[in-house]
């Protein structure tokens, strides 16, 4: 596993220079709270017939920031957009909220305890 | 401009397997967009692993994801825990962790093939597969005790040993499902009415394949070359007759032949695993608490089964992301609605062989 840090405002231009799919296998986009409104983005790709090869670009963020989303470059990132819109209340771009959570469940629940 | 009207199906419907609700939209007969609500069994298990369990209990938590494929989810989290301990299993565990997932393969393959005989009309090859796959499910009691949800596997290896008597079911019910496989493979293939439903139906090209990122039979059926089993070396899958199985043209026909070409693969893996079992404890001490952050890949039934476990050396872990087959293959089983007759839909749906309990999790 190989991890690629990378920035808000540069993520586009690095996925699209990194992104072929018929070379990568797009695996999913990924959050993890940091605590003190910090979280850890992830966009996780690994490659067609080649043992154990996985890269994740990461870009640290806020919860505030919209996020940009890659679903021009990549169609099927429309579910982990949508659910890291519900599980931890991020704004991503063109991404609707409601995939698992109601009006009235609870909000965000995996963004960290306030 | 042509007229169009919105149809929903499901959330309940006949016709559905799973809660999902579709709202196609049709142009006469022919679907020209659809729109899917995914939600309706979302449990918060992600939330429950990190905190209400501590991480020697989440295996059990994750095998609730999905009855079905329980048996992958709780080995997926596993070894992404074992991998952040340190530890490597012996032989002996990784063949019997690999029987239960390739035997949780052959019974999952076998309960899509029922439901898309079902979907043709065709009742009584429902019912034939449905009793053929107790031959598998009768294997898989008698391994771990449960017929579904099995908590077979822990940390540091697996719960119950085989027997030589478990060794001698497992090879009589497998030799006799082999024998089945033949009559059911001649079915699907020369069966005219079968044919009319299946053969050029619900078809993803390659190019779309690769564009939505299909995975698993789905993928494979448009000769697109990736299954896990093949891009990691977790388990020596090679060494024990794995083949990965493709077919080209992508539509009903070949996601099935797909499944049982693969159900015979496994077949033949199994048999293979009983006969070179290795020598070694079943479970091994494991020390220590999970720090720092791995993935595991695993080939579940309906393709790639994906685990991320960060732990911070206590007993609560700090993130369990879970990315299941389902999940991922959504766009392009809506690509693949898009264009067909909206009474194929729900044979179309069937050759997904979608799980909505492992989508929502």
């Amino acid at each position: 596993m190989t991890k690629i840090e990378t920035t808000l405002p540069t993520l586009l231009s690095d996925i699209e220079a990194f992104y072929k799919p018929k070379e990568w296998h797009f695996l999913s986009v990924n959050g993890i709270d940091l605590g003190e409104g910090k979280i850890e983005l992830q966009w996780i790709f690994s490659k067609y017939g080649v043992k154990d090869e996985v890269v994740i670009y990461y870009a640290l963020s806020d919860y505030e920031t919209p996020i940009p989303s890659v679903l021009a470059l990549i169609p099927s990132s429309i579910m982990g957009e949508r659910e890291i819109v519900d599980m931890f209340g991020l704004t991503v771009e063109g991404a609707q909220k409601g995939l698992y959570l109601d009006e009235d469940s609870l909000q965000h629940p995996l963004r960290g305890e306030e | 401009m042509k007229k169009t009207i919105q149809i929903p199906l499901g959330s309940q419907h006949i016709s559905l397997l799973e809660p999902i609700r579709f709202k196609f939209e049709c142009e006469n007969e022919r679907i020209i967009g659809v729109d899917a609500d995914v939600g309706f069994v979302h449990r918060g298990v992600e939330l429950a692993c990190t905190r209400s369990f501590e991480f020697k209990q989440v295996g059990y938590v994750v095998a609730r994801v999905c009855g079905l494929c329980a048996i992958t989810h709780s080995l997926s989290y596993t070894l992404a825990v074992e991998k952040l301990l340190g530890y490597v299993a012996n032989d002996r565990i990784k063949y019997l962790r690999m029987l239960m997932v390739e035997l949780d393969r052959i019974h999952s393959h076998m309960l899509c093939l029922a439901h898309t005989a079902e979907n043709a009309g065709f009742e009584a090859l429902f019912m034939q597969i449905m009793g053929d796959r107790e031959l598998v499910m009768e294997v898989q009691e008698a391994i771990s005790g449960n017929r579904v949800q099995f908590d077979y596997i822990s940390i540091g290896g697996v719960n119950r040993d085989l027997t030589s008597d478990l060794c001698d079911l497992i090879r009589k019910n497998l030799t006799i499902l082999s024998e089945k496989m033949e009559i059911l493979t001649g079915l699907f293939d020369n069966n005219w009415s079968l044919s009319l439903k299946y053969k050029g139906v619900g078809v993803l090209s390659l190019e779309d394949a690769y564009t939505y990122n299909a995975l698993g039979p789905l993928a494979r059926a448009s000769g697109l070359a990736t299954d896990v089993r093949a891009e990691t070396s977790d388990f020596p899958y090679e060494a024990l007759g794995y083949t990965m199985i493709l077919e080209s043209t992508g539509d009903i026909h070949a996601r099935n032949f797909v499944r049982l070409r693969e159900i015979v693969n496994s077949i033949t893996m199994c048999q293979n695993i009983v006969d070179n079992l290795p020598i070694g404890e079943i479970q091994e001490k494991v020390k220590g608490k999970p720090k720092g952050e791995d993935i595991i890949r695993i080939e579940a039934p309906r393709g790639e089964l994906f685990y991320l476990v960060r732990g911070n050396g206590t007993n609560m872990l700090e993130r369990v992301r879970i990315k299941t087959p389902t999940f991922s293959g959504i766009p392009a089983m809506m690509e693949v609605f898009k264009g067909s007759q909206y009474a194929d839909a729900p044979a179309i749906l069937a050759s997904f062989d979608p799980c909505m309990s492992c989508t929502a999790k």
